[in-house]
């Protein structure tokens, strides 16, 4: 039974980068890296079951924390590429060429 | 058998010394209030002096010991060693570096003397002192070495100075290039001397690379006559150039660009006679090969006869007195070439003196006529320089040869010698040269100091040198009146002491031919100087004007075009291969890699460019290409 | 039996809800789907006896941070040509598809390396509050004060980022 957990955990991991990679809307993106953070929080809940040790829940509090943190800093650079460019595309913005 | 003493270090020391510190003191008051010339002067002369004083200790020291046991050793420091092989810095002191050792400090403590006379005035005082100083520690090192190694670093040394002090007046171009052309010519005779000494090394130089112990077994198997003949031939290639003697000679006259106290010490009394030194040094090899000494003699002999009609026609009275030298040194090489080394030294002995006599009397008058150098100005001097005139006189008499002054005895021992051991062709040229020699020198001294004035405007100024210079020059004279004494024959009754001092150190065999052959060689050299002096006075006695040159007389004049025929055959071709490899080999050949490597990674670079899109899905897809790859890889390891 | 059937309900609604993220074109289409994914995850935590968790996922996660994402969707006030033209969104999605194979197969070898475990669900001494509030404040303390001041650090970051400057560019 736990295998099922974490088979569907690594389901959920691996549909989070097809996410990043291949779709050019940031929000996709922005999303899939949470769709992968939350993957994640599945294998630790899992092990800390397996386990019984209440370590894992507690790492999935910290994982949450910090992707709260990040969804905020990540949705303002967003807010500004808009305001810059007025286009969602990750395509748009490449100063980093050559 | 060998004593080893301290001191003999001390004696190239002590110049050395004096030319690091003169040279630290004029390079430090460059630029700030300059020293007062008296304290450059007495510094530069108590390195020479001190090193006369020494010369003369080793002198006792080694007329104290049995002539079979005539050496003094000392050994500075090991230099440098392969596995067995030691070559040390080590000085030998046996008669006949002693006899050179004391005419060298001696005449050079002279010329620093007159020195200081000479240059007064020139701005740069001190480094004209660090300079000899320099020149003098390097004679001495070459003269006291035990080795060819240790002698080839004096070489060097000399030839290094030889270069500084003839382009000491560097402000003009010629004199640089002059200087140039001395150190090159001299390069090119360096390179037979390495060669030689490679050759000699290669052969018996394994077991001790020094004098004593190539002399011991100079007649191991590894020596055939071949080997021996390259040897001397390569070592011989080196002191042409040194000594100037054909082919490369050409460098001496121009050397005249120098001061005047340079010519004396270096290109008259010292540093040309160093070949001189070396092929009689190398005795014991000379000796084992007739043929090589042959050649030596022939070269030498010719090369007197072609400088003889050189000086013949020059005008400047400084060129006269070089090709005298070149000449001079054919006499001595013609001497060691038939295997008469005291007669060789002998002469260079005297000549020493005598050269240098005249040069610092050519001197003197530039000096007195403000830096006129051409004969055909100058003109009854001799009232208005007593002292210079007698003493240039009695140099005159003693390089043509005439009898009582010591030119005479030594020139003749070698033309004795000549004729004794059978080289008629030899002895003839040389008494042609001789008769030559006495016509240029007396055509020199009759049309500077006889006669009318040409130059009133100059001989109005002119006057007597002051005593730091006649000083110098009556020493000289005293030495080249008397020397002859020191190695009279026996037919006037005299013991050949020099010979005699001399016979421990060259392989020698004395020829003895008989009275008759003596007083014919003696005679013909009498003759043949009393028709040369009788031509001089004829032609320039009673004041000649400047001639104008014609024929043979034009082509001499201008030296027989050997300089411009070098200057096309070898100098210009050499040029163009250097130019031709400037333009051609090095941006195709030299270039061209380095470049290409860059031009390479430029490429790369551009190929990798293709990677970098700018778009962070991209570099995001490049991770996980990369973590799925290196997934991959484990799974199949993980089975 | 129940508990099998609430997973495979909640795993199949989280991974329906992931491809429809992937797949959306419009991102207020891809929030709502993801919208789902978080819920059946939490369902999901409850499953595992994990009951804070559980919670702390509904508010926090589909709570807090989707009604974030959601607003500042909104706020953009998105036009359909502000959004990227993807044609070819479905051949990448499937070439990434490829390229993710190895890794999840791997992870997938890995899983299946471990030991077996029953997941039935636990009682009072699991999960709760109380025994996570023990191990926060006592083991993992330093972590949590830590974890607090990037909260603070986010903060001021976001609202330096997104504030009113000075020079506007």
């Amino acid at each position: 039974m736990m295998h099922c957990y974490l088979y569907l955990s690594i389901i959920l991991f691996c549909l989070g980068i097809i996410g990043v990679i291949a779709r050019r809307n940031v929000f996709t993106v922005f999303m899939s890296v949470e769709l992968m953070l939350n993957a994640a929080n599945l294998a630790f809940i899992t092990f800390s079951r397996v386990h019984e040790s209440m370590d894992g829940h507690v790492l999935a509090m910290m994982v949450m924390a910090v992707a709260a943190a990040e969804a905020a800093l990540a949705l303002a650079v967003v807010i500004l590429l808009h305001k810059h460019k007025s286009k969602l595309d990750t395509n748009v913005f490449s100063l980093l060429k050559g | 058998m060998e004593q080893s003493v301290n001191y003999l270090g001390l004696i190239p020391l002590f110049p050395l010394l004096g030319a690091v510190l003169i040279g630290l003191l004029h390079v430090f008051t460059c630029n700030r209030t300059k020293l007062p010339e008296k304290v450059y002067g007495i510094l530069a002369c108590v390195g020479p002096v001190l090193s006369f004083v020494m010369a003369l200790k080793v002198f006792v020291a080694l007329k104290g010991l049995p002539p079979e046991s005539r050496f003094l050793v000392h050994k500075a420091f090991t230099w440098f060693s392969v596995g067995d092989l030691h070559i040390n810095m080590g000085f030998l002191a046996d008669p006949l570096s002693c006899l050179m050792l004391l005419f060298v400090t001696f005449i050079g403590s002279l010329i620093h003397i007159y020195s200081i006379g000479y240059m007064g005035g020139d701005k740069n005082y001190g480094k004209f002192f660090a300079y000899m100083n320099l020149f003098l520690g390097s004679m001495l090192v070459l003269v006291l070495g035990d080795g060819p190694v240790v002698m080839f670093v004096g070489w060097e040394g000399v030839g290094l100075c030889s270069y500084l002090l003839i382009s000491f007046y560097s402000e003009d171009r010629s004199n640089v290039l002059a200087g140039n052309k001395a150190f090159i010519v001299n390069r090119v005779g360096d390179l037979g001397f390495v060669l030689g000494m490679s050759f000699l090394f290669w052969a018996i130089g394994a077991q001790g690379f020094d004098y004593l112990s190539l002399k011991a077994h100079v007649n191991d198997p590894a020596m055939t006559q071949g080997v021996l003949l390259t040897v001397c031939l390569l070592l011989f290639v080196g002191a042409t150039g040194k000594s100037a003697q054909i082919p490369l000679y050409v460098w001496l006259p121009d050397a005249m660009a120098g001061p005047t106290p340079v010519s004396a010490l270096i290109h008259a009394a010292t540093m040309v006679t160093a070949g001189v030194y070396m092929v009689a040094r190398f005795s014991f090899l000379y000796a084992e090969v007739a043929l090589a000494g042959s050649i030596v003699a022939w070269v030498g002999i010719l090369t007197a006869l072609l400088a003889a009609i050189f000086g013949m026609f020059q005008e400047d009275i400084k060129k006269v007195l070089a090709y005298s030298t070149v000449s001079q040194l054919g006499y001595m090489f013609a001497g060691v070439g038939v295997a008469a080394y005291s007669a060789g030294i002998f002469h260079v002995f005297t000549h020493a003196f005598f050269k240098a006599l005249l040069f610092l009397g050519a001197g003197s008058v530039i000096y007195a006529l403000h830096h006129e150098q051409n004969i055909w100005k100058m003109g009854g001097l001799k009232n208005k320089m007593p002292k210079t005139y007698v003493t240039m006189v009695i140099g005159a008499l003693a390089l043509a040869g005439c009898p009582p002054f010591s030119g005479f005895f030594s020139k003749d021992e070698i033309l004795y010698s000549a004729l004794a051991t059978g080289h008629f062709g030899i002895w003839a040229v040389g008494v042609l040269v001789a008769g030559m020699t006495a016509y240029y020198t007396f055509r020199m001294i009759f049309v500077v100091f006889h006669g009318e004035p040409r130059d009133h405007h100059a001989y109005e100024h002119a006057q007597e040198s002051p005593a730091v210079m006649t000083v110098p020059l009556i020493i000289l004279a005293v030495g080249a009146l008397f020397a002859g004494l020191l190695n009279l024959p026996a037919i006037f009754g005299g013991d050949q002491i020099v010979s005699h001092w001399l016979a421990p150190s060259v392989t020698e065999h004395h020829p003895h031919a008989g009275v008759f052959v003596e007083i014919l060689a003696i005679g013909a050299s009498v003759v043949a100087f009393a028709i040369g002096i009788k031509i001089a006075y004829a032609k320039f006695g009673k004041g000649a004007p400047e001639p104008s040159f014609t024929g043979f007389a034009d082509f001499a004049y201008h030296k027989f075009y050997v300089d411009e025929l070098y200057d096309k055959v070898i100098v210009q071709p050499y040029k163009a291969i250097g130019s031709s490899i400037w333009k051609v080999i090095e941006p195709n050949v030299t270039d061209a890699p380095v470049k290409g490597v860059a031009r390479l990674y430029m490429v790369l670079g551009t190929a990798f460019k293709v990677f970098q899109v700018g778009y962070v899905r991209v570099y995001a897809l490049y991770m996980v290409l990369g973590l799925s790859l290196m997934s991959l890889l484990l799974s199949q390891s993980l089975n | 039996m129940f508990a099998d059937g609430l997973f495979i309900g909640f795993a199949v609604l989280a991974v329906l809800g992931a491809v429809g993220l992937v797949l959306f074109r419009h991102p207020m289409n891809g929030a709502m789907s993801f919208v789902v994914t978080l819920i059946s995850l939490a369902g999901l935590y409850a499953l595992l006896s994990a009951k804070l968790i559980f919670a702390l996922q509904l508010i926090v996660y589909a709570g807090a941070i989707m009604s974030l994402i959601v607003f500042i969707i909104m706020f953009l006030n998105i036009q359909p040509g502000d959004l990227p033209q993807e044609e070819t969104k479905l051949f990448y999605v499937l070439g990434g598809g490829i390229v993710v194979l190895p890794i999840g197969l791997f992870l997938a070898k890995i899983v299946k390396s471990l030991p077996e475990h029953s997941t039935e669900i636990l009682g009072n001494n699991f999960g709760g509050v109380k025994e996570v509030g023990l191990l926060l404040f006592r083991d993992w303390l330093i972590p949590f004060e830590i974890v607090s001041i990037l909260l603070l650090v986010s903060l001021v970051g976001a609202v330096i980022l997104a504030g009113k400057r000075g020079t506007t560019k």
